[in-house]
């Protein structure tokens, strides 16, 4: 598979996105090329820029500067229709599954089916529960999202996002804060549904051994940079200090001011500098 | 800065209510195509749901009216005129402020708890990403809504309070009910009841873009939308009665 | 495309239904006609998917609305010679427990 990535096609561009919140600059010259069939992780500390990156190519916020293009469509230039159309190749699973608290999960999964095809109710019916299947939550569809557990609602969100078989599918942190037998299924279910239905697929996560699991590439951000993109083994391999700390989870303090520490701990009106 | 925020918000609002409409008209070119069914949920929730309490709520205005009224005009020997006044001041005023504020209390406290319970919890995000634009699926069907219901909340006000005032003023003016009902329907003008319903009209569009716009800017989790909550109520009704007053005015020139 | 799309070979037991290219939601309306169309006809129908190069979930449930249809009105339906990438599309949601696969 690894091979024959670098001939397939690119399905994800991004160049030099920046972007701003406020004053502070989030994004500041992120590239990310992804083929066709292919696990991209993006990993990163909190406050890295990685969900930011997600919700920009997603076309949830607009950037400062940079371009994206999905399946070869610039999405900033592209028309309501068309952007329209996009979206149906693809296919997101949210952090909190962000299931529609108000319907039941085999509503929520034939939403996007009934809002944008000519499908039959009969028809509808057995697409959704087909993906309730895959997901392993068969016979689920009743229920309402307030009556299902954290893995469950990550794996009903997950139904959702392939109802349309997309050929494009993200994940913000799906493992996280799942217990670890969890998480390892969602992450099988992540590679199978690369294997039979050649999605490819950005997965933002800081779980590391999930992200060895399941990726072909893993991107390292770091203060809204590109610090290192590289397969697993280049990746383990790297001798760049902040890679290393993330690998080991280590505080990027590494060497302690006492004075400054104490400062912290005890004056009223510290602030950061 | 706090005004600088009224006035985004206020200008969020516009936009809806633009927006609503535009989608209304242009949506089924885009896929975007409101659904009857879910305006018809809407008018049961926001209207047929909210009327026992309007009409018990209507009944007690329309006997304090009467009561008020046949104390003050007493002193001028004019107790006849109190049908007159009742039925005048219901269909113009009373009914629709007292719809008013009730339905702020009611439906505009849940626009903007589901609203801003769905932004915190990403299901707007999510309505975005599948292609659906949230304003034509969260904001218009409430909107049309409450267009809808809030004349026939009206009438039926409007009935009830008129019903509240002779029951108590009958024995006073010597009238049997129904004669006190069929009179007072006698002395009221097409634009006496046009106005109440014109007003519930806008007094709809305003609790609906109040806890649409509150539930969109909600941040900070659940206290957060507590408080969006609080606050749809207060402005939208703060709204309505100064609507209510400017609509007054320029409908009784 | 369409042309070739579907392909009958019909006798009084067994009507066989040859399908090629891609099944997506352009087409799978068409199958979905065709295979109940099939089944109120001949007591037997198979669904030939050797040529298949591509089959999404509109098209996986129109075979399902097949086998429903078999089912309640005691007729046979199979399917035949799918390529490995349906059939692992089959395996994911496990429907290859459910038709009868030759």
């Amino acid at each position: 598979m690894k091979k024959d990535l670098e001939q397939q096609d690119t399905v994800i561009e991004v160049n030099q996105l920046v972007t701003h919140y406020g004053q502070r600059k989030i994004l500041d010259g992120v590239d990310l090329n992804i083929k066709r069939g292919e696990i991209r992780v993006i990993m990163g500390g909190s406050g890295s820029g990685k969900s930011t990156l997600l919700w920009h190519i997603l076309g949830l916020y607009q950037p400062t500067k940079g371009r994206i293009h999905l399946l070869g469509q610039d999405i900033h230039e592209i028309s309501f229709n068309d952007m329209l159309k996009l979206k149906q190749d693809i296919g997101v699973s949210f952090q909190s599954g962000a299931l529609f608290s108000s319907m039941s999960v085999g509503e929520n999964v034939a939403l996007p089916l009934r809002e944008f095809t000519d499908l039959d109710e009969n028809t509808i019916r057995i697409i959704s529960r087909m993906k309730l299947e895959v997901v392993n939550l068969g016979g689920f569809h009743k229920l309402m999202p307030s009556q299902l557990s954290g893995g469950m609602i990550k794996r009903a969100a997950l139904a959702r996002s392939i109802v349309m078989d997309p050929k494009l599918l993200f994940f913000d942190e799906p493992s996280a804060g799942l217990d670890p037998v969890v998480a390892s299924e969602i992450d099988d279910l992540i590679l199978s549904l690369r294997d039979t239905m050649g999605m490819s697929m950005v997965v933002v996560t800081h779980e590391l051994d999930s992200a060895f699991k399941i990726a072909d590439k893993i991107t390292v951000l770091d203060n809204g940079k590109n610090l290192l993109t590289g397969t697993v083994e280049e990746i383990k391999a790297s001798t760049n200090k902040r890679v290393m700390d993330l690998l080991q989870r280590r505080s990027r303090h590494d060497k302690l001011d006492p004075a400054d520490y104490l400062k912290r701990l005890t004056q009223e009106n510290y602030t950061l500098s | 800065m706090w005004s600088y925020q009224a006035i985004e918000r206020l200008g969020f609002a516009m936009r809806l209510f633009w927006d609503s409409f535009y989608w209304l008209i242009i949506g089924r070119r885009y896929k975007q195509r409101v659904r009857l069914a879910q305006v018809i949920e809407q008018v049961r929730v926001n209207g047929f749901d909210a009327l026992p309490i309007v009409m018990a709520l209507s009944f007690v205005v329309g006997m304090m009216l009467s009561i008020q009224l046949l104390y003050a005009l007493s002193d001028f020997g004019a107790e006849s005129q109190v049908l007159l006044a009742i039925a005048k001041s219901v269909t113009r005023e009373f009914s629709p402020l007292i719809t008013g504020v009730i339905v702020a209390g009611r439906s505009g406290a849940a626009i903007a708890a589901r609203i801003g319970s769905q932004v915190v919890s990403q299901e707007i995000d999510a309505l975005k990403v599948i292609g659906i634009v949230p304003v034509r699926y969260l904001v218009l069907p409430p909107l049309l809504g409450l267009m809808i219901s809030m004349p026939l909340l009206i009438i039926c006000a409007d009935v009830m309070a008129i019903f509240g005032g002779a029951l108590f003023s009958v024995q006073k003016l010597d009238m049997s009910i129904s004669a006190y009902m069929l009179e007072s329907f006698n002395v009221l003008v097409v634009g006496d009841v046009l106005q109440g319903l014109i007003k519930s009209v806008v007094f709809g569009i305003i609790i609906v873009l109040v806890g649409a716009t509150t539930g969109f800017y909600v941040t900070g989790g659940a206290e957060g939308v507590g408080k969006a909550t609080t606050s749809a109520v207060v402005i939208s009704i703060s709204f309505i009665v100064l609507a209510d007053m400017i609509a007054s005015y320029f409908l009784t020139q | 495309m369409t042309e070739e799309f579907i392909r009958f070979e019909k006798d009084p037991e067994l009507c066989q239904i040859f399908i090629s290219g891609e099944v997506d939601l352009s087409n799978s309306g068409e199958l979905r006609k065709t295979i109940l169309g099939a089944l109120k006809t001949t007591p037997a129908v198979k669904v030939n998917l050797s040529g298949v190069e591509y089959i999404d979930s509109s098209g996986i449930a129109a075979m399902v609305e097949g086998l429903q249809f078999a089912n309640s009105h005691s007729k046979s339906f199979y399917l035949c010679d799918p390529s490995p990438q349906v059939r692992s599309i089959l395996e994911l949601a496990r429907l290859d427990q459910v038709f009868d696969i030759d």
